[in-house]
């Protein structure tokens, strides 16, 4: 053999080599046949609050770059998935008017991915009149756990924050606790009323505070919540608010006294470092989906998604697995379907229909169902603070007790699950 | 003959029929310009809905209602000089109030936003009371601090959604959307819906400006002393400027909640009056083109970096040096400008006409 | 009834925040004639610059001294660049025009550290005063000592020092000080150097007081400008009771029952009250 020969059969080889080493972990998606998708496009939506007070947008870039794979990997039976993306910037109008984008001009067959603190408002109607199902990354004020063509993969600040105080009331035998919400209309009255309904049906008394997240004085909250003698403190804010608010608390030596515990929001990488070793074991999180480190094959498989086809600057945090999800679980129920007949009206049928999605992100199977509205994720496992990161502390997860999930309890039983 | 002084340039008084003649001429040139305003609309009413796509009827929607409200900040400038640096939370009560009684009673709609005017109007003249006893930027403060304190309490209360009570909020269930006017339900007849109402406004603008309400104005603009001097009530004309400033903005805010649907009040904060004050001036407040510019500026300038992808702070950072250069070097506001180059366009063609 | 103590001590420390942005405003004011909407933002600006040095291990002292000669930069660059095609205009568009800046340099912190949750820890949180229960860090010490500071030092500048006659001078009528041979460029340069290192110091209190979060930081120009007006755009030490005052009213505020949800219009509706109480001040600014 001659010399080049040699170097191209080497330089082959190098290559297939790096591709089954697993450079990258083999990421599965759609098919899985490696076939790139050239049929005619399938539109699919997704609102997001980016610019603004913090940045929600990982959940679409996660479920970009999990269509990508799709596309590459034989599409949806031959079609690829068009993902277009919009910014609400946290304002209602805006977040109308890019649905309306979407929804009327684009005709998108259905939206995955959202994560917006707005839109659920504002356009929970427009959705339901227009007949389109939205399969949300993350839901957050109350309207988006109650439409009917919503779908949070997420189980949301009520849920959340109900686990976190049966975790409390468990571990540290709290008898009286306070809770601490955004005064935000939808959100200050319905989030910590889990807590509250909860705790009433379980000897436990627990009370609200609703702060102005737009205020300047983190001390006298933290002083007034420390005046009614609770045993814990249940943080219910976004991450944004709750550095500066546990940054009071330090500086007011109330850790030592009180339990701090606190819902999802503040379950993020740069969490730890920004509240400062004082917090070290000493701040219990309760988390919506399973720990971003777990090695289930699900969300390693999600790991791998994002190294392989998302960008290396997008975040890998509980926004991307949610986005992760929906987008997985849009394709999933495409795939079922004729790829010739798939336009909006089908596929929300056949969205409402999806009774049995398991992941290992997730801890229970996930339901969409024909229900008025939609809240299939209510579990999740509590971690604490550690060092620069988390560690578990729940024997796996903890089911949510809130009164408020009887009708949802009632349409899983209609579905035949447990 | 009379003693004239040979420095002044009107050496010979006018005579009676030059006087007739030269009032004429106004009398036709602003009826020609109340036209020229109205034909200008009905193009925008015409042209706009039929071009524009769902995203864009919708945001030129939302930028026409803003340019009712802005007309009523450039009203109270361009006129009387006086800044108002709380016109948006105008705005935001006027939509509260259109949605309260659109919600609770089911009124037309056409009620629900003069509803919502009148109600602006009361508090609007309540915000000019110290307009009385302040001026320039101590006045613009005062008004800030009424923004402020209602980007607070709306913040807590909310925008009626279809509930009961006070408050009109709804607990636990769909929040509903704001009802459309009976003859325009669809996202494009509620654009020419919306140009029919900022002709409504602009025309009793420009009708105040012509009669004896813009007189008493451009007096007391001169100064109290001159105003008083003439036999002009301040306070009549002062009040009814505010009052008409905030039925504009009141209005503006029922064709926004009507348009949107909804309204949140994140949205309604004080920086939201600083910039319709901000952009209005960039706009222009000396014509009523520069109203219409103003809610373009506000809305449609936005949504079309929106859909170029732009990211939001870095167009953040353009509108900033826009409105700076727009200052700096536009007195008149874009308005001036484009009327500027009109009327040399115009000069230009007549003289290349003529001999 | 509530034990009111502890909320009036921890009130001292927010109105400490609302006195040093409101004489950081009354100065530039007085010595400028602008009423400067993005003192905020230069502050924000100098903080996450020391943010930013202070997370790559730089030392504390490099990293104050970077934010203040930041924020004292682009001050000065408006001051003289932009400000000057402004000063004919009336004084609400000159503070208009501080607002077009206050957004670009809003726009560009925001887009340039993006959104994460960031501490800004200053040496002096670790040591505090116990008065009645609540620890009061000599963080916030220094703030009110500051807000103090400021004030005497720069009532004896513009009061008793040349640089602060003509400072005066200029805010007052621009021509006339021109035409009476003030050197007026030498002077804004004070006036807006002097502006932007205020900005500086203050953004690098209030990031640890409040929040190192850039838009917060911005907007809260506005209830300072409470402070301001208690202050009748002229007299620093009233500035500095009113915000004082402001801050502790604030915390007080959330043991009121009614109005806790609505403390924070409090910078607000003193400044309405104080208004409507000096009735027969009839200002043209």
């Amino acid at each position: 053999m001659n010399i080049y020969r040699i170097a191209a059969l080497s330089a082959v080889t190098l290559a297939a080599s790096f591709a089954s080493s697993g450079a990258f972990a083999q990421s599965k998606c759609g098919l899985g046949n490696g076939k790139k998708a050239d049929g005619e496009p399938i539109a699919v939506g997704a609102v997001v609050g980016k610019t603004g007070p913090d940045d929600f947008s990982s959940s679409a870039q996660a479920a970009a770059a999990y269509f990508k794979c799709v596309n590459e990997n034989g599409g949806i039976n031959g079609r690829p998935v068009e993902y277009l993306v919009a910014d609400d910037q946290w304002n209602p109008e805006t977040a109308a008017q890019v649905a309306s984008k979407l929804v009327k001009d684009r005709k998108v067959v259905a939206l995955a991915g959202n994560t917006s603190f707005v839109e659920c408002g504002a356009n929970a109607k427009m959705y339901s009149d227009e007949g389109v199902m939205v399969v949300a990354g993350t839901g957050v004020p109350r309207e988006c756990f109650n439409a009917k063509n919503y779908v949070p993969v997420n189980s949301g600040p009520r849920i959340s924050a109900t686990i976190a105080a049966m975790y409390a009331a468990q571990a540290y035998k709290s008898k009286k606790m306070v809770c601490i919400i955004p005064n935000i209309p939808s959100l200050g009255n319905w989030a910590c009323e889990g807590p509250k309904a909860w705790g009433k049906a379980n000897g436990v008394e627990v009370e609200t505070i609703a702060i102005d997240p737009g205020s300047a004085d983190a001390t006298s909250v933290m002083l007034q919540a420390a005046s009614k003698k609770p045993d814990t403190i249940i943080m219910n804010v976004p991450k944004g608010i709750l550095v500066p608010m546990l940054a009071a608390a330090e500086q007011q030596n109330l850790g030592k006294k009180i339990h701090f515990v606190s819902a999802a929001p503040a379950y993020s990488a740069d969490v730890p470092k920004a509240i400062g070793p004082y917090w070290n074991k000493n701040f219990a999180v309760n988390l919506e989906f399973n720990p971003l480190e777990s090695k289930g094959p699900d969300n390693l498989n999600w790991q791998a998604v994002m190294n392989s086809h998302g960008a290396k600057t997008d975040p890998r945090d509980t926004f991307s697995q949610a986005g992760y999800l929906a987008a997985r679980l849009l394709t999933e129920t495409l795939l079922k379907m004729d790829a010739k007949k798939i336009d909006r009206a089908s596929v929300t049928e056949a969205l409402r229909k999806v009774g049995d999605f398991r992941s290992d992100i997730l801890c229970n199977p996930f339901y969409v169902g024909a229900g008025s509205r939609h809240n299939a994720n209510n579990a999740g496992p509590m971690v604490v603070v550690d060092g620069n990161g988390f560690t578990t502390v729940s024997k796996g997860c903890l089911m949510a007790d809130d009164p408020e999930l009887v009708d949802v309890r009632a349409d899983e039983k209609k579905l035949g699950l447990k | 003959m009379t003693p004239i002084s040979i420095a002044s340039p009107m050496a010979i008084p006018p005579s009676i029929d030059a006087l007739q003649i030269a009032l004429d001429r106004v009398r036709r040139e602003r009826l020609r310009s109340l036209l020229v305003m109205l034909g200008t609309l009905l193009v925008l009413g015409t042209m706009l809905p039929w071009l524009a796509n769902a995203y864009w009827t919708k945001t030129f929607s939302s930028a026409l209602a803003l340019s009712v409200a802005a007309a009523g900040v450039g009203l109270l400038y361009g006129q009387l000089g006086l800044v108002s640096l709380c016109q948006f939370a105008l705005l935001g009560v006027g939509g509260w109030v259109a949605l309260r009684i659109s919600h609770g009673s089911g009124l037309p709609f056409e009620l629900c936003v003069l509803a919502a005017g009148l109600v602006s109007a009361l508090v609007g003249m309540l915000a000019g009371l110290p307009a009385l006893r302040l001026k320039g930027l101590y006045l613009a403060l005062v008004t800030l601090m009424l923004a402020g304190g209602f980007q607070v309490v709306i913040t807590v209360v909310g925008f009626p959604d279809g509930g009961p009570g006070w408050l009109g909020r709804v607990e636990g269930g769909e929040r509903l959307l704001m009802a459309r006017p009976a003859v325009a339900t669809s996202d494009s007849a509620y654009l020419r819906y919306v140009v029919l109402w900022l002709a409504a406004v602009l025309a009793l603008i420009e009708l105040h400006r012509r009669t004896r309400a813009g007189r008493s104005w451009a007096l007391i603009r001169r100064g109290e002393a001159a105003a008083l001097g003439a036999g002009v009530n301040v306070l009549l004309y002062q009040t009814w400027a505010f009052a008409l400033a905030g039925f504009c903005a009141g209005v503006g805010g029922a064709l926004l909640a009507g348009g949107v649907g909804q309204l949140d009040g994140r949205a309604f904060g004080a920086s939201e009056s600083v910039m319709l004050f901000a952009l209005s001036v960039v706009g222009g407040v000396y014509h009523w083109l520069g109203a219409i510019i103003a809610g373009l500026l506000l809305r449609a300038v936005p949504a079309l970096l929106t859909d170029f992808n732009v990211n939001g702070f870095l167009a953040m950072v353009f509108f900033g040096a826009a409105l700076l250069h727009a200052l700096i070097t536009a007195q008149e506001g874009v308005a001036g400008q484009v009327l500027s180059l009109l009327h040399r366009v115009r000069a230009r063609w007549t003289a290349g006409s003529a001999p | 009834m509530p034990d009111l103590l502890p909320f009036v001590i921890s009130g001292l420390g927010v109105g400490a925040v609302y006195a040093l942005s409101g004489v950081g405003l009354v100065v530039l004011y007085r010595s400028s004639g602008v009423l400067n909407f993005a003192f905020g933002a230069l502050g924000a600006l100098g903080a996450y610059v020391a943010w930013s040095m202070l997370e790559s291990g730089w030392p504390q002292a490099l990293a104050w001294a970077a934010s203040v000669a930041v924020a004292m930069v682009l001050s000065l660059a408006y001051g003289r660049l932009i400000a000057p095609h402004l000063a004919q205009r009336n004084p609400t568009i000159r503070g208009i025009g501080t607002l077009g800046f206050a957004l670009v340099v809003l726009g560009f912190t925001e887009w340039f550290w993006g959104e994460q949750p960031r501490r800004l820890v200053l040496p002096t949180d670790a040591g505090a005063l116990e008065l009645a229960d609540v620890r009061l860090t000599y963080t916030r010490v220094i703030g009110l000592a500051l807000a103090v500071a400021m004030m005497a030092g720069i009532g004896l500048l513009l009061a008793r020092t040349r640089v602060g006659l003509k400072m005066r001078a200029l805010a007052n009528d621009r021509d006339l000080s021109a035409l009476l041979g003030i050197r007026v460029l030498q002077v804004d340069t004070v006036a807006w150097v002097l502006s932007g290192a205020f900005a500086g110091v203050c953004g690098l209190l209030l990031a640890n007081i409040v929040r190192l979060q850039a838009t917060l930081l911005t907007f809260m120009v506005i209830p300072a400008f409470a402070a301001a007006i208690i202050g009748r755009l002229e007299s620093l030490p009233a500035t500095v009771v009113g915000g004082i005052l402001i801050g502790v009213l604030e915390a007080v505020a959330i043991v009121v029952p009614g109005l806790a949800s609505f403390r924070s219009a409090t910078p607000f509706l003193v400044a309405l009250l104080m208004i409507a109480f000096h009735q027969s001040n009839t200002r043209v600014a």
